[in-house]
């Protein structure tokens, strides 16, 4: 039977937002100059703003993170550790590591991007919960300088997995003001992924409908998830941890007969799927960069959105894995092993349709664009080297050596941080309305990925042949691979100033963006750089798929309608071309 | 100031309409609620996990616990269930006196909770069930213990749970009384959470209840609040629910143990 198509309209309704002229770019009011105090920033309830706060605490403590890793990086130069004493090696890969997941690498791009953009890509004026978004910046906050100050009073050695023998009541490092870091900077991502979630149920434009939003949405609605369900279970382990530096009396205590595998049990049940809470945005911001750059639909829509959820409901399953040879039933390691080889499912659709996206598109090699492919190809190789870890028989020679340390930097530098720049590139001309300089913006991806792929290659061989992580000492046959990690790490770290240096220089120096510099469809980019303060004077209304590149005179589809009277709720709305999908 | 309440826009500028507004912070608040099933959740899953290693040892550190005050503070927490609902009813019929009394009641039942909690605590404390290292004298020990153990220092916890045991009549062969500790390291831990989730409660139950003397919870306008805290509230009760079998029923307790324990909590005994 033949089922009709209905005849589309590609006639723009109404044009989105034209071009404001200089004279009148100077005088529009929008998010950044609509007030100018510092009381406005500290207590402002707008989600931009909050965005903006975001991201300049978490560069500062990226900063830190980065200067720890330097630290380590620098000691591993010679056999017997070129510049640290012993415990100060341990407490500096801890302060790395504890910084850049929990203060870094967790609330970047929900905190940045996520709150900048969920709402405005789904054409609503603000989050659900604008005082409960402001409040999560300040829990943040608050949890980071319980991290902060435990560095200044002496540091924690326990590495950034807290594993009870190490944090028992025998430590002398400051387990509880970390512990209690923890806690805090929990609830945190727990009230932005309340605020999400709620978000995109309830705060979509008319038209929105669940097919049409953007993938990054998507991503930011199942990190959410995970989110919600797993920072609990952390917090509250933390807690029963804490008890026995308190009270002296351990829960995990094995002179009580007390278990500390069942301490690493519920720290993997969180810190397993928190890796997927890591990366799920950043495959968001991969999903927005490449069909735009590449001037092509999204290769499988559906596909890469429920791969998004897959991954996190998967991600719960496979926490075993971490720890195949701390104890647990042979069995059980069985299973484990089985159900992460699911889960490295998802990650390869996406990976898939990106490449698929990419084929026979024009791809313009901007820098946003730059980055995503420099995301494709290391996180491809820190993904198919997370299959060695997962298989059971492979993992037991692998466990813990470099091989797991290069492993999981491809996957959260050489994609989360990677796709953090990608998107970071993206995004800066809407943020603040200024074009940066993309030439070195090209150079500095270039730049990163040659200086992160000497710094962790040698890792894999450093790994397969037996240095184990978190040693500060190795035999001298492994110093010519230490050495050329290092030497990497120092290109990294160039690669990293670049952008401070040409993103903060475009705030005095840059060229106005406009609204629209890379031709993206989405609604993100049909109002003005930097947006007005609510974002949209009329409620948009969404006709299209979001990645509409194929239409002809694509630019202008998204069509933004006055309402008049009190608007109306999304599901109350069924617009003409609901039939159109995404395949060109 | 009771006009400027009724005048404040219930519509915040972020929502298109109240209907939305409402749908928002309901379904808010439910998934703040599946982050606290997961919160207890974590220690109710290693508390299992050492239920099943160690059944006596649980069994033992449940019959030490005072069943009379843990019943009679269901009985509160439920009625106070019930009065909270009768608010969210009261708001739903626009009835802003009555809302402002079952809020009152709600929030007597539950501070009622709480005194008879502290109460449990100070004696768990005054008979030393609390976890600890510490170490009693031979001297002391010999008051109670016979034989071999007369010369070897003690456990403070072990010798006072010994005789809280006794009490309880229930026989110590076979158990370890020091790894009973694990038991109560949870009791404290479980039981603690939900007071501090108690204490939240009634704080904002009174933050209402100040507010329903203006007339603030109109309907349909602001009823939604009311919702949303009795549905915490619920949800605190429910907690409630699954730690009194987790940690008061899991070991033997008769009939007369719920009198003889309120007798011992009001000062009766003996």
């Amino acid at each position: 039977m033949n089922k009709t198509i209905p005849e589309l309209d590609y006639t723009p309704q109404m044009v989105p937002y034209p071009e404001p002229t200089p004279a009148e770019d100077k005088n529009r009011v929008h998010y950044l100059n609509v007030s100018d105090t510092v009381w406005s920033w500290l207590f402002t309830l707008d989600h931009k703003r909050i965005g903006i706060l975001y991201l300049v605490s978490v560069s500062i403590f990226f900063v830190f993170g980065g200067i720890a890793a330097a630290l380590v990086r620098t000691n591993l130069l010679t056999p017997t550790g070129a510049i640290l004493e012993l415990d100060q090696y341990n407490k500096a890969f801890t302060a790395h590591g504890t910084i850049m997941l929990f203060l870094f690498l967790i609330p970047v791009i929900p905190g940045v991007l996520g709150n900048f953009f969920v709402p405005m890509m789904i054409g609503a004026k603000d989050m659900a919960f604008p005082k409960l978004n402001l409040l999560s910046w300040y829990v943040y906050m608050a949890g980071a300088m319980f991290f902060v100050w435990q560095l200044f009073v002496g540091g924690l050695d326990t590495g950034w997995t807290l594993y009870p023998p190490y944090t028992s009541q025998y430590s002398h490092t400051n387990v509880l003001y970390a512990g209690l870091g923890i806690f805090i900077t929990g609830f945190s991502s727990i009230l932005t992924a309340v605020n999400i979630i709620a978000t995109v149920h309830k705060m979509r434009c008319p038209g929105m409908t669940w097919s049409r939003l953007p993938l990054f949405v998507w991503a930011m609605y199942a990190t959410s998830l995970i989110q919600l369900l797993g920072t609990p279970v952390l917090a509250v382990t933390v807690l029963m941890l804490a008890t026995e530096r308190l009270f002296g009396i351990g829960i995990f205590d094995p002179t009580l007969e007390g278990d500390p595998l069942l301490f690493q049990h519920l720290f993997w049940f969180y810190s397993h799927p928190a890796v997927y809470i890591m990366i799920l945005p950043g495959f968001g911001v991969i999903s927005e960069v490449i069909p735009c750059f590449s001037r092509k639909n999204i290769f499988g829509y559906h596909a890469i959105a429920w791969a998004s959820v897959g991954i996190a409901v998967v991600g719960f399953l496979v926490w075993g894995h971490h720890m195949y040879i701390a104890g647990q039933g042979f069995y059980l390691g069985m299973v484990f092993s089985t159900l992460t080889m699911l889960v490295a499912v998802p990650s390869a659709i996406k990976v898939f349709n990106w490449v698929a996206t990419m084929y026979r598109g024009s791809i313009h090699f901007a820098p946003p664009m730059s980055f995503a492919i420099a995301f494709l190809f290391l996180f491809t190789i820190g993904g198919l080297t997370g299959l060695h870890l997962g298989v059971l028989g492979t993992d037991i020679h692998l466990h813990d050596t470099y091989f797991v340390v290069a492993h999981f930097h491809f996957v959260m530098v050489g994609g989360m941080l990677v796709a953090w720049l990608a998107g970071l590139h993206y995004y800066w001309p809407k943020m603040t309305g200024r074009m940066y300089n993309t030439f070195w913006a090209n150079v500095a991806a270039i730049v990163v990925c040659v200086g992160f792929f000497l710094t962790f290659a040698p890792q894999f061989i450093l790994g397969y042949n037996g240095m184990p992580r978190r040693y500060p000492h190795y035999p001298e046959e492994f110093q010519i691979l230490n050495i050329l990690s290092t030497a990497g790490a120092s290109i990294q770290a160039i690669g990293f100033t670049m952008p401070a240096i040409y993103l903060l220089g475009s705030l005095v120096f840059g060229r106005p963006a406009g609204n629209n510099p890379w031709h993206a469809t989405g609604l993100e980019w049909q109002v003005p750089s930097p947006p007005p303060p609510h974002n949209f004077e009329q409620i948009p209304i969404v006709y299209y798929p979001p990645y509409e590149y194929s239409i002809p005179n694509g630019l202008k589809h998204v069509v933004i309608h006055s309402l008049n009277g009190n608007g109306v709720h999304s599901s109350d709305i069924t617009p003409k071309h609901q039939e159109v999908t995404s395949g060109s | 100031m009771a006009a400027n309440v009724h005048d404040a826009a219930p519509v915040a500028h972020h929502f298109n309409n109240l209907q939305q507004q409402h749908d928002a912070i309901r379904l808010g608040i439910w998934l703040f609620l599946v982050t606290e099933v997961l919160f207890f959740g974590g220690a109710m899953c290693a508390y299992t996990a050492y239920r099943i290693w160690f059944p006596k040892e649980f069994e033992a550190g449940s019959a030490a616990l005072n069943v009379g005050i843990a019943s009679v503070n269901t009985f509160l927490l439920l009625a106070s269930s019930l009065t909270v609902t009768l608010a969210v009813r009261a708001c739903y019929d626009g009835q802003q006196k009555l809302v402002q009394f079952w809020l009152g009641v709600t929030i007597i039942l539950g501070s009622l909770f709480l005194a008879l909690k502290a109460r449990e605590y100070y004696l768990d404390f005054e008979e030393g069930l609390v976890p600890s290292r510490k170490l009693v004298s031979p001297q002391q020990s010999s008051m109670i213990g016979e034989g071999a153990a007369l010369a070897a220092p003690k456990y403070a916890f072990v010798q006072s749970l010994e005789r809280a045991l006794h009490h309880a009549g229930y026989p110590t062969e076979g158990v370890d009384l020091f790894r009973v500790q694990l038991f109560f390291m949870f009791y404290y831990i479980l039981t603690g959470l939900h007071v501090i989730h108690m204490l939240v409660g009634i704080g904002l139950l009174g933050w209402q209840f100040f507010l329903a003397k203006f007339g603030f919870f109109r309907y349909p306008a602001r009823y939604i609040y009311i919702e949303v805290l009795s549905v915490y509230w619920h949800f605190v009760d429910m907690v409630w629910i699954f730690l009194l079998p987790l940690l008061y029923l899991a070991g033997p307790h008769h009939f007369g143990q719920v009198i003889s324990g309120l007798q011992q909590a009001f000062g009766l005994s003996q």
